[in-house]
């Protein structure tokens, strides 16, 4: 991860540690803990083997309650633990604390939330083959889980304002703008357009509906992508008096770096995949977060405590040429 | 695209708004369908009216060059923006001829202007 751009400050340290610890270990932690607990209370009502595997024509596979358990507790705190590590190394950007928590609770109530399912649809049945199906208890679930990560990761305390008073670096790029001069750059980055994310989301949902027999799940599904995807494939980026700005189509979640906390703008070249592990709104390696959507060019933000933004978007030379010219005139 | 105003000018600021999407579509910067920023968005980011948005928008769509569509503000025409990269070369090849003779821009500028007459 190079950049021409020169780093202005060493790197601070990363705020809001112990919470990002309670929220991204500590909430799976219990989650699991309980779900053990529910589970070994229930042991006496439950048939052995246990129902484990599910699929259009009901119970498909069973184990022991404990082989059930081991894999759905490790990967609860396998991910947690990595989660937790992105937050706590990488979590500079409120954006990746956010991200880091909200994806460990994701995870952790999708996956502690299936195995009490699993498990309440077989109390007091004779053997595995007669437990009750999932249906509508699984669509709930996929809208809980993701429910719950959302509010938690809104209670994951934001960056405070760190301005700053360093000048713009002489060699970096300007924009000729007189002093009775005010600019505004925007540009659109779209990705795919919705026709196919409608179209996308219809069939995908209709392929999980055909296959799962259950139609709350493909509806639930199909929503979940196609919101996903609608946030995550058209952004307007703007660089103005406010610093840069850039939204999907909904005004959440957005990324906003004002002028006083610019401490440089340049072009990079970026790889989606590579360093960022995807497309649309992510954290990248070292903790970079970005708005990408594809290969090449793309408007990098060296932002104070030790925060990096990147937004791919044409004519990046353009807007970060004028958002070191707008912050420039923020320093005395 | 880049939209700059200069609050002290003489040029009222929907006349230099309107100008410079004008600009920017001959210098083949705008696509057909492409869309304008909205104009309640665009207003707030220079602080300038809302009106005053507007009223270039307008402009601009009784010179054909944009369509204004409700809900999805000022889209550019298609087949408003030309290719005029040849008149660019044109110019181009004016202003080096000028150098070269030593002619002065404002002598150049009125060649011009007669020639356009």
């Amino acid at each position: 991860m190079t950049t021409a751009t020169p780093t202005t400050t060493e790197s601070p340290a990363v705020p809001h540690r112990r919470i990002t610890t309670t929220l991204t270990l500590g909430v799976p932690a219990v989650l699991a803990a309980v779900t053990v607990a529910v589970a070994l209370a229930w042991r006496d009502r439950l048939p052995d083997p246990v129902a484990s595997r599910w699929g259009p024509d009901g119970v498909e596979g069973g184990s022991s309650l404990v082989g059930l358990l081991i894999p759905l507790v490790a990967m609860t705190l396998v991910f947690a633990g990595a989660l937790w590590a992105v937050g706590y190394f990488w979590g500079r950007a409120a954006m990746t604390r956010r991200f880091a928590t909200g994806t460990a609770v994701w995870i952790a109530v999708f996956v502690n939330g299936l195995t009490i399912l699993m498990l309440s649809a077989q109390l007091d049945v004779a053997t595995a083959s007669e437990a009750r199906d999932l249906g509508a208890g699984l669509a709930a679930l996929i809208v809980a889980a993701l429910a719950v990560a959302v509010a938690v990761a809104w209670l994951v305390p934001g960056d405070p304002r760190q301005p700053t008073g360093t000048p713009i670096p002489v060699g970096a790029r300007r924009l000729p703008l007189p002093e009775s001069e005010t600019a505004t750059w925007v540009r659109s980055v779209q990705w795919v357009s919705p026709v196919w994310i409608v179209v996308g989301s219809i069939g995908f949902g209709a392929a999980i509906g055909a296959a799962a027999r259950s139609w709350w799940l493909a509806l639930v599904l199909a929503a979940f992508l196609g919101t996903l995807l609608v946030t995550a494939t058209a952004w307007t980026v703007t660089v103005d008096r406010l610093g840069l700005t850039a939204r999907s189509r909904l005004p959440r979640p957005r990324i906003v770096v004002p002028l006083e906390e610019v401490e440089v703008a340049d072009v990079v070249q970026v790889d989606p995949l590579r360093e960022f592990g995807g497309w649309g709104l992510r954290t990248g390696l070292g903790g970079r977060v970005g708005v990408v959507v594809r290969k090449g060019a793309a408007l990098e933000v060296v932002r104070t405590g030790g925060r990096r933004v990147v937004v791919t978007v044409d004519d990046a030379e353009t807007g970060a040429a004028l958002l070191n010219t707008l912050a420039a005139r923020t320093r005395a | 695209m880049l939209f700059r105003i200069d609050p002290t000018g003489d040029e009222p600021l929907y006349s230099q708004l309107a100008a410079q999407v004008r600009a920017a579509a001959a210098r083949g910067e705008l696509a057909d369908g492409e869309r304008l920023p909205a104009a309640r968005d665009l207003a707030a980011s220079l602080e300038i009216n809302l009106h005053t948005v507007l009223r270039a928008y307008q402009d601009l769509r009784a010179e054909g060059l944009v369509e204004l569509r409700r809900g999805r503000g000022a889209v550019v025409t298609a087949g408003a923006v030309r290719d005029v990269s040849p008149l660019h070369d044109a110019i181009q090849a004016v202003v080096d001829t000028a150098r070269r003779l030593g002619v002065s821009p404002d002598t150049t500028l009125a060649l011009v202007k007669e020639a356009l007459r």
